[in-house]
C-alpha cells in the first residue's frame, strides 16, 4: 500500500482584493477583500450566487491571476503563479485527449520528474482508487463524463498536491452520477488528507461535503458567513439538523441573490439543486 | 457510465457492420460515376461528335487500359505524385512550425499575417509563368508551385488549430507542471491543435494535387498533367480524357485515404 508523502497544507488568504479595468476604463471591484485560514487537510467549501467573485478566488489561488492587493500564502509561501503543488480540477474534466487515460494521470508526475517507474505506479494506484484501473489505456473519449471526472480527481491526486482547487467539479454531470462522485471525493480524502477548496452553487454538496462552509456575498465577493459541519461522515443531508442548516444557508443566499439580481424574490424560490 | 453488455457487444456490432458500411458510402460514388457515362453515351448517340471531339466511353475505358499496361500512366502517376509529396512536405516543415507561432504569440501573427493575406489570394497557378522564368521546366518551378498551393491551406489550419484550442486545457498544462511557456507550447499546445494539423495535411494535398496537374499542362514533358497536354496536341480526345479520369480517382482516393488517418487520429484525440 502506498501511502502519501506529505499532506495538505494550511492556506492563508489576507486581504486578498481583485479588481479588473473594464474597456471603457471603468474599475470593476470582483473581490474582496476576503480573508480566510484554512487548515492543513480542511475541506473547505465555497458557496455563493453566480458572479460573485468565487471563481476569481479560485483562479487567484491557481496562480492564473495576480491578485490587486493582499496575498495568499500556502505552507507560509506566497502564489506567485501555477504549480503543480496546487492541482485542480475543473468543471469541464480538462482531460487531455491526445493522451490515455494513464497518460492523463502521469501528466503532472512527469513534470513533477517522478521516474517513470515510480511514475506508472502512482498513477496506477490512483486510478485504482477511483475504480478506473481496468480503463488505464483507454482513450479519453471512451469513457462517460463521470469517469472523466474521475480521472481528473486522480490526476490532481496524484501529485499529492499541498492544495487541492475544486471549481464547481460536479456542475455538468447528472444528480446520480454527482452524488456518487461526491462519496468519491470523500473516501480518498479521507484516506490522503489534502487541503481542499471547493466551489459549489450546490448548498446540499456543500452540506455533505464540508469541515467548513463559506457563503460569499455578491459582487464584490465577500465572506458574508461561515458554518463549521461537525456531523460525522458519511452524512444525512436529510436529518434534521442539516435540513435546518441548509434552510439558513438558503436564507442568506436568498437575500444575496436578491442583491445582484436587484430584484425581490419570492421566500421559496430555493428548491434549485 | 457504460453497461457490460453494450462493451461486449461492440466487437460483434464492428465486425458485421463494416463491409456493409464500406459498401454503403460507396453507393453514391458508384450512382455518380453510372450517371455520368450514361449521360455521356447518350450525347455521343444524339450528336454523334468528331471522336477527336468526344469518344465514346467504351474507347476512353480501352486507351485507359491500354496506359495502365504499357506503363505509362503509372510513370506519369509517378513523376506526379512525387512532385505533390515532397512539396507537401517541405510545405509541412515550413507551414506547421510558423503557424503554430502565429497562433500563439500575437505579436508574430501582426508581424507575418499581412504578408498571408496580401498572397494567399494569388492563386497558385498564377505562379507558374514566374516559376517558369526563374526556374525554367525542370523539377524545382513544379515543386515551387505545389509548395505554394500547400503552404496557406496547411498555416491557416494550423493558427486556427492554435487559436481553437480551449483555454481550461492551457489552464490545466500549468497547474500540472507546464510552468515555463515553452514547456506549454510543447505538451499541450502542439498536441491539442493535431487534428486541426491533419486537416491542413489532408486539404493541402488536394490543392496541391490541383496544382501539380496545371503547372505540368505548361511545363512538363511527364506527369498526369503532360499526359492531357499532350493528349490535346495530338487531337487524342480519348487520352486526354483516361487522363482526366485518373487525375481524378487518385484525388479521390488520396483524400479517403486522409479522411481514413483523420478519423483514426479523431478517435484518439476526441
Amino acid at each position: 500500500m502506498m501511502t502519501a508523502t506529505n499532506t495538505g497544507k494550511p492556506l492563508r488568504i489576507a486581504g486578498l482584493t481583485k479588481t479588473y479595468e473594464t474597456r471603457s476604463g471603468e474599475t470593476v471591484e470582483a473581490l474582496g477583500p476576503v480573508s480566510v485560514d484554512v487548515e492543513a487537510g480542511e475541506f473547505l467549501v465555497i458557496v455563493g450566487p453566480t458572479g460573485c467573485g468565487k471563481s476569481t478566488l479560485l483562479q487567484v489561488l491557481a496562480g492564473f491571476l495576480k491578485p490587486t492587493a493582499g496575498a495568499a500564502l500556502v505552507g507560509g509561501q506566497p502564489i506567485t503563479g501555477p504549480s503543480v503543488d496546487r492541482s485542480m480540477v475543473f468543471q469541464s474534466y480538462a482531460l487531455f485527449p491526445w493522451l490515455s487515460v494513464l497518460e492523463n494521470v502521469e501528466f503532472g508526475l512527469a513534470r513533477k520528474e517522478i521516474p517513470p517507474r515510480r511514475r506508472r505506479e502512482l498513477a496506477l494506484h490512483h486510478l485504482r482508487l477511483v475504480g478506473l484501473h481496468d480503463f488505464a489505456n483507454k482513450s479519453i473519449d471512451e469513457l462517460s463524463g463521470g469517469m472523466k471526472q474521475r480521472v481528473a480527481i486522480a490526476r490532481a491526486f496524484a501529485v499529492e498536491p499541498s492544495i487541492m482547487l475544486m471549481d464547481e467539479p460536479f456542475g455538468a454531470l447528472d444528480a446520480l452520477t454527482r452524488r456518487f462522485l461526491q462519496r468519491e471525493l470523500l473516501r480518498i480524502w479521507q484516506e490522503q488528507r489534502r487541503t481542499v477548496v471547493f466551489i459549489t452553487h450546490s448548498v446540499i454538496e456543500a452540506i455533505f461535503l464540508a469541515d467548513r462552509i463559506l457563503v460569499m456575498s455578491s459582487r464584490p465577493g465577500r465572506i458574508k458567513a461561515e458554518w463549521r459541519v461537525d456531523a460525522p461522515r458519511p452524512r444525512d443531508v436529510t436529518s434534521e439538523e442539516l435540513r435546518g442548516l441548509e434552510r439558513e444557508i438558503y436564507a442568506l443566499l436568498d437575500e444575496e441573490l436578491a442583491k445582484s439580481f436587484d430584484i425581490e424574490l419570492s421566500a421559496g424560490a430555493s428548491a434549485g439543486e | 457510465m457504460r453497461s457490460r453488455a453494450a462493451t461486449s457487444a461492440a466487437p460483434f456490432a464492428t465486425t458485421v457492420r463494416i463491409p456493409f458500411a464500406a459498401t454503403a458510402r460507396s453507393l453514391p460514388f458508384l450512382y455518380a460515376a453510372v450517371t455520368i457515362v450514361l449521360i455521356w453515351q447518350f450525347v455521343v448517340i444524339l450528336t454523334k461528335p468528331d471522336p477527336s471531339v468526344l469518344p465514346q466511353p467504351i474507347t476512353v475505358a480501352w486507351t485507359l487500359g491500354h496506359l495502365l499496361r504499357d506503363g505509362e500512366l503509372g510513370l506519369d502517376t509517378a513523376y506526379s505524385l512525387g512532385r505533390v509529396i515532397s512539396a507537401w512536405l517541405l510545405s509541412a516543415i515550413v507551414a506547421i512550425p510558423l503557424g503554430l507561432l502565429m497562433g500563439s504569440s500575437r505579436r508574430l501573427e501582426r508581424l507575418i499575417n499581412p504578408f498571408v493575406e496580401l498572397l494567399r489570394p494569388i492563386s497558385p497557378l498564377a505562379w507558374i509563368p514566374l516559376a517558369i522564368l526563374w526556374f525554367g521546366i525542370g523539377e524545382s518551378g513544379k515543386i515551387f508551385v505545389v509548395f505554394i498551393g500547400t503552404f496557406f491551406p496547411m498555416l491557416l489550419s494550423t493558427i486556427a488549430g492554435v487559436k481553437g484550442i480551449d483555454p481550461i486545457l492551457l489552464h490545466a498544462g500549468q497547474v500540472f507542471g507546464c510552468t515555463t511557456r515553452v514547456a506549454l507550447f510543447l505538451r499541450v499546445m502542439v498536441p491539442a491543435s493535431m487534428p486541426s494539423i491533419v486537416v491542413g495535411l489532408r486539404v493541402a494535398f488536394g490543392t496541391g494535387w490541383a496544382a501539380i496537374i496545371a503547372a505540368e499542362l505548361v511545363a512538363a514533358h511527364t506527369g498526369l498533367g503532360y499526359l492531357i497536354a499532350n493528349g490535346m496536341d495530338i487531337l487524342r480526345a480519348d487520352e486526354v480524357l483516361a487522363g482526366m479520369i485518373a487525375i481524378g480517382v487518385l484525388g479521390f482516393l488520396f483524400d479517403t485515404f486522409f479522411r481514413y488517418l483523420q478519423g483514426r487520429y479523431a478517435r484518439n484525440a476526441g
